[in-house]
């Protein structure tokens, strides 16, 4: 178990045979939970994947005495990232990073930001993407003066 | 569902140290191999990133197993990546497998998307008829773009949208996966139709 590969992994927890992210005890650090469980419920709303999450102040006060993954969702939360980032950049499954999310928005260490779908979708930001990626040039390369 | 509301009542300490942007999503539809990693790599301002969603299927229904009265779990590789319009405001794009089978993972990726591009290799046509199918029946503001690989298709634009059974509301054009501008002007496709749609 301790190296995530079980002969009969069909346990509801079990990922699986998986590629590059380690399966290891990908649930047990959650205890078990998955999101959309009491936890997420108790919120009121679920975490979408661009969800942002950020470290509170008193979180990275707190970071020494914070273990493994919840260490590390917070410490690299300083820099605001979405549940994915966050999920790609520890190995972590999108649901563990859900359900560590919501235990440290509990604490008090972690800030949950969930896009509002109503702001999101408003005109007005519409219009600011489709500025930002009409200023995107065509190639990557930065241009030569002559040739 | 303010998402900071309960923060303006929490304490100092429980603040955020900084603010962070308001995420949007695109969400970038397709069969293996159909140019959906190249396209997001095209234009992220990070190198794609992946995470793997594990996703519990029940097996009834889904697919030929049916009969097979256990619950498999299955892992998705999902790419995505980012572009920061300004410190306010990031764009993210996210890269899902389109067929069918993946259907069952759609809700958590698609979720609150601003719109989607599904994109198609004209010689696998079938991979990309239930993103379609979703995108239509979930009325998300989408496009069809056709991967033109070493700038060819296989089929003319006209045959595709008939193929498909997409209405003329929904763009459909022939872009190149590997080449940022064609992979930006797509989405502003996508973007457009997502602006018409919430009537600005």
């Amino acid at each position: 178990m301790a190296d995530g590969r079980t002969p009969h992994g069909a346990g509801e927890d079990d990922v699986g045979p998986v590629g590059p992210a380690p399966a290891v005890r990908p649930f047990l650090v959650t205890a078990g939970r998955v999101a959309g469980g009491a936890g997420e419920a108790s919120s009121g709303r679920t975490m979408p994947v661009e969800t942002q999450l950020v470290a509170t102040t008193g979180g990275l006060a707190a970071l020494h005495r914070l273990s493994f993954e919840q260490h590390d969702i917070v410490a690299a939360c300083r820099i605001p990232q979405s549940i994915a980032e966050i999920a790609a950049r520890l190995r972590l499954h999108l649901n563990v990073v859900r359900v560590l999310a919501e235990d440290l928005r509990t604490a008090g260490q972690l800030s949950v930001h969930v896009p509002d779908s109503g702001v999101t979708h408003d005109a007005s930001v519409l219009r600011r993407v489709i500025d930002g990626l009409r200023a995107i040039p065509d190639s990557r390369r930065v241009l030569r003066d002559t040739d | 569902m303010t998402p900071t509301e309960p923060l303006a009542r929490a304490s100092a300490a429980q603040q955020a140290a900084v603010r962070p942007p308001l995420p949007v999503k695109l969400v970038i539809a397709g069969g293996f191999g159909v140019g959906k990693t190249t396209a997001v790599g095209s234009i992220s301002e990070i190198e794609p990133l992946t995470t793997e969603a594990a996703i519990t299927e029940v097996a009834a229904g889904v697919d030929d197993l049916s009969h097979t009265p256990t619950k498999t779990t299955t892992t998705v590789a999902m790419d995505f990546g980012c572009i920061t319009i300004d410190p306010t405001l990031k764009l993210y794009l996210f890269g899902t497998p389109g067929q069918e089978r993946f259907g069952f993972m759609w809700d958590d990726i698609v979720e609150g998307a601003i719109g989607g591009l599904v994109i198609v290799d004209t010689r696998r046509l079938d991979d990309c008829y239930a993103a379609v199918d979703y995108f239509e029946h979930k009325q998300i503001p989408f496009a069809v773009a056709v991967n033109a690989f070493d700038g060819r298709t296989a089929h003319t634009l006209d045959e595709v949208r008939w193929a498909l059974d997409v209405s003329e509301g929904v763009p459909l054009l022939v872009f190149d996966a590997r080449e940022r501008g064609s992979v930006r002007d797509a989405l502003l496709v996508v973007l457009e139709q997502a602006l018409a749609r919430s009537g600005g």
